[in-house]
């Protein structure tokens, strides 16, 4: 079993368009086995806990840790922590023209292998065909330039995809639910509920409770100003969409301005 | 401009050609050339200055060297291999220095009349051809002051001669060797004569085995007759400073087909051109270049539509590491007559550091009104969101940087119609990017 841990996170942002606090002291503990759900209104620090965790470094830690099986991940630049077992499925995923799907798939699987042992053509092109299939991707898509003209709802599958052809032990899915339709979104829920069990974990961040309709939970977290404010099981999903978020934070007591509130 | 005190003396370079038996006409052009070189100007290339650049040291005639036969050694580079065309052996030419290549033509080759001679003994067996084509046509021998030394020094060098009619199903590859660390100027020179109608493939690599302070000068004139097919691959690796002209001069419905991957590591200047001369002639220019470290390549790429309906096409990728420069000017010319003629071009930078400096610079001159043209460039950087995306798949810094470049150059090399061509350009950046590299991550 594997365990990540997040601990009193705290995160700022200073770029040329942004100069602040955002994540106030997150705590997060998810193990394999388990699907975590995070949900929160817009402009509470959802995608910036996630990139946080994978290791954009657009993003300052300034205190807290953040925990795989016991060893900080904090000095370990981006692909090390990929290398780890983390993956983060990406709002907005890069363009790259000149290098194919399946090209990178096979990169980045073998980035995981001993430089002698790279993963045989044969077992390669026998996953993708099962994930494609399972994805209801075309065979074509895996010879496309990654991601390169790509719809949204292409973009997303092919994040997930990935998912299936690395098999990380920890997945962060961010917003992986935002612009598709009901159909895409079984597919992509799909995807995810074949890599449940015991080695896989994973925390979905969302808006909304209906993906989780379709992804069962076993934990939802709620973060509003920087902080998860209060946890429980998928039934603290459903309460949300009945009541809001504003309805939560009010019955909590907390002081915090919600970005889309009038 | 400052004077420039000649490489030698006229008693001196008298010698040197009497004891290589050049024919009088060479040896008198040779004595011209030295008189004339210290006044020329030097060719200028847009945004390239290379004028302070050491392109005129090293000895003209080591001790020993002359009329040494080259055998073949395992320490040339490893021939380029096909599959083109299974059945045929191909023609395979090596050189290195000064010394007299090592030839062996292949079975059609032979049959066909194919010529490869040293360029001593070529002067003397075929005058005719010198007579007609050295420094004439292509490039012209007291062009300025690079072209004027270099006819002035030449020291070694090769006549390639393809029979009218001849067609090679096999490529011809050529290694050309330079030491590099022996002190000895390398002048060298290549006349290549594709005759009425024939084709064939070449496959060239010219490298340098140890940099050292000696200067290359080196110039290929092609000369393609008409009705002549040429494809022309070169792969250049060369370390000492060095200035390359490669110059084509295509007769009426002539063609070449260009593919150069420039992976040197030195400097180098380069005068690329081909003129378009006589009607319905085509030229199609495609190169890649890596410049690493803190060498400098500027590479000047010149198509000129002379005749009617003749067609130039330019299309160069370049990758910038570490402080390194590449400049890349891509000069299309269509002059006043060449009507119902085409000139286009794109010219690409990628820079992946901070301190490396890059230029794309698509120069359209056209004097003619009835023609098709035009030019794309671009200068930009590796995004930081592609580098992070791919490695947040657990790609490597390095193995990310890669893809992306060869993504950015694959454009350019899946447009080169020959295959083993292909696989040897991937194979040469590769290696030349990783070098790079390694080079860059032991400076941090």
């Amino acid at each position: 079993m594997s365990v990540l841990e997040v601990r009193d996170l705290h995160v700022r942002v200073d770029d040329q368009n942004e100069h602040k606090e955002i994540l106030k002291g997150v705590d997060l503990t998810m193990k394999t086995g388990e699907i975590h759900a995070v949900m929160g209104p817009n402009g509470t620090g959802k995608s910036t806990l996630s990139e946080t965790i994978m290791g954009n470094p657009r993003y300052q830690v300034t205190n807290g840790d953040i925990l795989l099986d016991g060893v900080s991940l904090l000095d370990k630049p981006v692909d090390e922590r990929a290398r780890a077992g983390l993956f983060l499925a990406m709002q907005y995923p890069a363009e790259i023209v000149g290098v194919t799907n399946a090209e990178f798939m096979r990169a980045a699987i073998n980035a995981r292998r001993p430089d002698d042992d790279p993963i045989s053509v044969r077992q390669f092109i026998k996953e993708l065909d099962h994930n494609l299939a399972l994805l209801d991707m075309s065979e074509g898509m895996a010879e496309r330039y990654l991601n390169q003209g790509f719809s949204g709802g292409e973009k997303k599958r092919n994040e997930i995809l990935q998912l299936l052809m690395i098999k990380p032990t920890f997945a962060i899915l961010d917003e992986i639910d935002s612009g598709l339709d009901i159909d895409a979104m079984k597919v992509v829920a799909k995807g995810v509920n074949s890599m449940r069990g015991a080695t896989f974990g994973s925390l979905i961040i969302t808006h909304y409770q209906r993906l989780l309709d379709y992804i069962k939970p076993d934990v939802v977290h709620v973060m509003m100003g920087g902080r998860v404010v209060k946890s429980g099981d998928a039934d603290l999903a459903r309460k949300l969409e009945d009541e809001g978020y504003t309805g939560l934070r009010d019955e909590l007591g907390l002081d915090i301005q919600l970005t889309d509130e009038n | 401009m400052a004077r420039v005190k000649p490489f030698t003396t006229a008693a001196a370079l008298a010698t040197f050609s009497a004891d290589r038996h050049e024919t009088a006409p060479l040896a008198e052009l040779r004595q011209q050339a030295l008189a004339a070189y210290p006044q020329l100007p030097l060719p200028t290339f847009e945004k390239i200055r290379y004028q302070r650049w050491p392109l005129f040291n090293g000895d003209l005639a080591p001790e020993q060297a002359a009329n040494q036969t080259a055998t073949p050694t395992s320490e040339l580079a490893t021939p380029l291999t096909t599959t083109d065309a299974a059945d045929q052996e191909p023609a395979m030419i090596q050189q290195l220095d000064l010394q007299a290549p090592w030839v062996q033509l292949s079975a059609e080759a032979q049959a066909q009349g194919v010529v490869v001679l040293d360029f001593f003994q070529a002067q003397r067996e075929y005058p005719e051809l010198f007579a007609k084509y050295y420094g004439t046509l292509a490039a012209p021998a007291l062009a300025n002051r690079l072209a004027a030394f270099h006819t002035a020094a030449v020291n070694g060098g090769l006549l390639i001669y393809l029979p009218a009619g001849a067609k090679l199903t096999a490529p011809l590859t050529l290694e050309l060797t330079q030491s590099g660390d022996n002190g000895q100027l390398y002048a060298q020179h290549l006349l290549l004569v594709a005759g009425e109608n024939s084709e064939a493939t070449i496959l060239a690599t010219r490298q340098t085995t140890t940099a050292g302070s000696a200067s290359a000068n080196i110039v290929e004139e092609l000369i393609l007759e008409q009705g002549a097919q040429l494809r022309y691959t070169a792969i250049d690796g060369l370390k000492n400073t060095t200035y390359l002209a490669r110059r084509a001069y295509l007769f009426a419905d002539a063609r070449i087909d260009w593919a150069l991957g420039e992976m040197n590591d030195g400097d180098i200047v380069t005068d690329f051109n081909t003129d378009l001369v006589g009607k319905g002639s085509q030229a199609d220019f495609k190169a890649v270049a890596i410049s690493t470290g803190s060498q400098f390549q500027g590479i000047t790429t010149r198509l000129t539509n002379y005749g009617l309906h003749t067609v130039a096409n330019i299309l160069q990728h370049g990758v910038i590491l570490s402080d390194a420069t590449l400049t890349f000017n891509g000069v299309g010319h269509i002059v006043k007559g060449a009507r119902d003629s085409d000139s286009q071009q794109e010219n690409r930078v990628l820079m992946l550091s901070r301190t490396a400096r890059g230029d794309a610079n698509p120069i359209l001159l056209i004097d003619e009104n009835d023609v098709r043209a035009g030019h794309a460039a671009s200068v930009g950087r590796v995004n930081e969101s592609q580098m992070y995306y791919l490695m947040s798949r657990g790609l490597s810094k390095d193995l990310a940087e890669r893809l992306v470049i060869r993504g950015f150059l694959g454009s350019v090399l899946t447009e080169i119609p020959v295959a083993a061509a292909r696989a040897a350009l991937t194979a040469t950046i590769e290696r030349k990017l990783i070098d790079g590299q390694r080079h860059r991550d032991r400076a941090q």
